[in-house]
């Protein structure tokens, strides 16, 4: 009898349990998680297990074409090609349950990547041959295989998308495009349609607006049932003349493709009811704040109306809930989490805007030029719901003797602000960095000496100041004062370079959660115990590296995700880098938020900790990928500043 | 006809000639020669047996795992349970959890260790505290099959200490290796798993050995010699 055949009868006792056993690991990882038992058991009896040392090299370009398909099964194998064009090496690292060569074994070539072990590991090999058998017979192999990464990033969104929806039920993505929105053709008419003719045409037709148009069908104004409202109220009596006349003349303009999200943040930004949606230049349609609230929950427009007309704090104080309502809605609805954060930022905005107001239709308005500052997150339209107060006020003054009587005559305000955005949930900041304080509360002129102070002198206390303040914006008030304080602010770090070099240095103290030895680095006691701070030392990398860079830069944006942008254009980071940058940075906002939803569900107080095994198996490893851009990130900027 | 020739031929009888004559054609044991360690059929064994005395316990089950080629090979797994008709539950099954209606399920224990012993072919067994399995395994074969058990057996629980000193478990058992080594048991104590994750540790000591310049079974064998008078005369000082 041949050993085969032995151990065919052997096999029959018991199905064999390390096969199983095999199985059941590569089970929690995708791809083979949906692969059915038959492929997944042809998979593991055709593979052997390796075992490489630490440091030990696994597969190498020089090995000619790849052989063999790899799987981890423990360990840490790190990639590593040499970039011609940079002297750094671009890495990547594969853990438990995932694989490689994938590119190589279907090209058919050498790797262009050597494989290291970074640890002690062990790895399953395929042969190629087995390979290309399930490769031909599994699709939920073939389709990994093809599309690698890019089809696990598909699945994390089908997966947050399909919960979502679970959750709040509806069909409605703020991603259809408007083209799909439209339901039927615009009503239109040309300029020198009668006022009489025109208001006939639309009652007729049911619609609330009517586009005027030249002979190509480019639209050149919009009339409005509000518009015919404000004619009949000023008194016009002449329903013959021309529409042109009383028309809004050049109305905003959405490209078919645009997507209800664009439209829903146009007309909240513009507190317009009605968008011309056109191809090219031609008019195709016309789309109102109706349309989009027919088909979605989402009644974001209405929800800013509301905070811009509260009538007072407590009714302001009844919208914050509408607020959380949705943000949820929006996850559900499979939203991103720099549409998240730039609506809350939004919302936000126009709840401090109306508490101001009020303040001061209350204790009557201070005769002071003012404009409202805030910092931090909020000065970098980087809210979420969990957040604390950190503003100030700039004033205008003549002279600079004028200043202490002008701040005490905003102070009061500064005070009843503060407290009144506390009852709205914005909490206190315990730093004290509010406009109430008097140091924070500064002519133009006093900013920028201080500003000038804080950079030529960089004591840690500066430094971390600079975190805050330095990502500043006014949300109510005149801006011009704004705008030449973020130029000042500029032109010193730029001719600053050793500020620059203590700024780098503070943007490597927050160093990203990753260990060699366990996949995430986390707290080993006290309730923190096996938790990370996705805030602090997940984005916190990002946010400095980005302030560090943009204020080096001459870049004025302060949210991290335009300044990125903004240094591609000026070359100072690379374009794939800086979309890596992004990515990880978004993922790990939405992680964030995603948990914040999780916990005021449950009624638990607000954190950013998370315990990295709650995640599935495919967040996680998109996590901890995250980090690592964070870490690649901080070398760049230590190579940079040689550090 | 003495009790023991009486006793021979029941055995003898429980085999059908095909059987007997697979018995006869098995490969003869290797010894500790210059065979390259990266080429070498090793046999990861791991026995449950009803207890620890190898006079009288008996073995209940065989996992074993194929290491060749500086691999394991998973389409080469052995896993059998003997057939125990009057096995006396005893506290041992509460480790090896194998209930006496399992064991009596079983494969005839003559057939079971001719198939185990046909599998493993020309090898040198390797096992964590191996003089046990050895023994054990001696004892079933001499007493199933009347041949003796002439296979080298290689020590676990002494090549790991030998070559990762630094680990500092000295004389400890399987799991402190695992723990180690962050292996990972699909199911401590059975045989199978045992066998795995034996082999694996296997791996480790022998990619160790191989950097530490030692390729042949020879060559490893005088470094276990040697090291076992420097444990002797560690003890002794």
């Amino acid at each position: 009898m041949t050993r085969e055949h032995a151990f065919a009868e052997a096999g029959r006792t018991a199905v064999l349990q390390n096969i199983q056993g095999t199985m059941d690991f590569l089970r929690k990882y995708p791809p083979f998680a949906h692969m059915q038992d038959h492929s997944l058991s042809y998979l593991v009896e055709r593979c052997v297990l390796r075992f490489y040392s630490q440091g030990e090299c696994i597969l190498k370009p020089e090995d000619g074409a790849v052989a063999h398909f790899y799987i981890v099964k423990q360990g840490l194998v790190r990639g590593e090609r040499q970039v011609a064009s940079e002297n750094a090496d671009s890495t990547f690292e594969i853990s438990s349950g995932e694989c490689f060569p994938l590119a190589a074994l279907l090209g058919e070539r050498a790797t262009r990547t050597q494989h290291l072990a970074a640890q002690d590991t062990f790895c399953l090999q395929l042969p190629k041959a087995a390979f290309v058998k399930l490769f031909a017979e599994c699709n939920v192999f073939r389709d990994f295989a093809l599309r690698g990464v890019s089809s696990l990033l598909d699945q994390v969104n089908q997966q947050a998308q399909l919960t979502a929806v679970e959750h709040l039920g509806g069909s409605y993505s703020l991603d259809t495009s408007l083209a799909d929105l439209m339901a039927r053709s615009p009503v239109t008419c040309s300029p020198h349609t009668s006022l009489q003719a025109a208001v006939k045409s639309m009652h007729e037709q049911h619609v609330g607006s009517m586009l005027i148009t030249d002979n190509e069908q480019r639209p050149l104004g919009i009339f409005t049932l509000r518009d015919l409202r404000r004619v009949v109220a000023d008194g016009v009596t002449d329903f013959e003349q021309p529409i042109n006349a009383l028309m809004t003349p050049a109305p905003f303009a959405l490209p078919s493709n645009a997507s209800a999200f664009d439209a829903a943040m146009a007309m909240t930004e513009r507190h317009i009811a009605h968008i011309a949606v056109v191809e090219g230049q031609r008019l195709v349609g016309v789309l109102s704040e109706r349309d989009l609230f027919s088909l979605q929950r989402v009644d974001l427009v209405h929800l800013a109306r509301a905070i811009r007309h509260a009538k007072s704090l407590q009714a302001l104080q009844l919208l914050r809930d509408d607020i959380q309502r949705l943000v949820s809605s929006m996850l559900a609805h499979g939203a991103s989490s720099v549409q998240v954060t730039h609506i809350i930022t939004q919302l936000n905005d126009h709840s401090v805007a109306r508490t101001i107001e009020l303040a001061m239709a209350d204790l009557g308005a201070p005769d002071v030029r003012f404009t409202w500052l805030v910092f931090g997150s909020e000065g970098r339209c980087e809210q979420t719901l969990h957040t604390d107060q950190d503003n100030g006020i700039l004033f205008q003054c003549a002279t600079p003797a004028e200043a202490p009587a002008l701040r005490e005559r905003l102070l009061p305000l500064a005070q009843r602000i503060n407290q009144d955005l506390d009852t709205l949930g914005f909490t206190l900041c315990k730093g004290n960095i509010m406009a109430s304080n008097p140091e924070l509360c500064l002519s133009e002129q006093q900013w920028q000496q201080r500003f000038a102070r804080q950079i030529s002198s960089a004591t840690p206390e500066n430094l971390l100041g600079a975190s805050i303040y330095f990502d500043l914006r006014s949300v109510y008030g005149p801006t011009d004062g704004v705008m030449r304080l973020q130029q000042f602010l500029l032109a010193h770090v730029k001719a600053n370079t050793l500020f620059q070099r203590m700024l780098a240095e503070n943007a490597l103290r927050q160093r990203p959660p990753l260990g060699l030895f366990r996949d995430f680095v986390v707290a080993k006691r006290g309730a923190e115990r096996h938790t990370l701070d996705l805030k602090v030392q997940g984005l916190t990398p990002f946010v400095d590296a980005a302030r560090l860079l943009a204020l080096s830069h001459d870049v004025a944006n302060s949210s991290t995700l335009a300044r990125f942008q903004a240094l591609v254009e000026r070359g100072v980071v690379d374009s794939k880098d800086a979309g890596a940058y992004e990515e990880s940075y978004n993922f790990i906002q939405l992680t964030r938020l995603q948990l914040h939803q999780q916990q005021s569900r449950d009624g638990r107080p607000l954190s950013n900790r998370i315990d990295p095994d709650a995640l599935n198996p495919l967040d996680r490893r998109i996590l901890r990928e995250s980090f690592r851009q964070a870490q690649r990130l901080q070398a760049s900027v230590a190579l940079r500043y040689k550090l | 006809m003495s009790i023991w020739q009486r006793w021979f031929n029941q055995a003898q009888s429980t085999l059908t000639p095909h059987e007997l004559e697979r018995l006869r054609l098995l490969p003869a044991a290797v010894g500790l020669g210059d065979q390259r360690l990266t080429l070498q059929r090793f046999v990861v064994m791991d026995q449950e047996t009803t207890g620890l005395n190898t006079q009288r316990d008996k073995v209940l089950s065989i996992g074993a795992v194929v290491v060749e080629h500086g691999h394991i090979d998973m389409s080469q797994q052995f896993e059998v349970n003997l057939k125990r008709e009057h096995n006396v539950l005893n506290p041992s099954v509460l480790i090896h959890g194998i209930a006496p209606s399992a064991a009596a399920r079983g494969t005839p224990p003559p057939q079971a260790l001719l198939s185990f012993m046909e599998w493993s072919g020309e090898c040198v067994f390797l096992a964590f505290h191996a003089p046990f399995d050895q023994r054990m395994l001696a004892r079933a074969l001499r007493n199933q099959l009347q041949i003796t058990l002439r296979h080298v057996f290689l020590d676990l629980a002494e090549l790991a200490p030998m070559l990762f000193p630094d680990a500092d478990i000295g004389r400890g058992g399987l799991d402190d290796w695992v723990e180690h080594f962050g292996l990972q048991v699909l199911a401590r104590h059975s045989a199978a798993a045992d066998a795995q994750v034996s082999a694996e540790l296997a791996l480790i000591v022998l990619k160790k050995a191989q950097q530490q310049g030692i390729t042949t079974l020879a060559e490893l064998n005088q470094r276990l010699h040697a090291w076992r008078r420097l444990q002797r005369s560690k003890a002794h000082a």
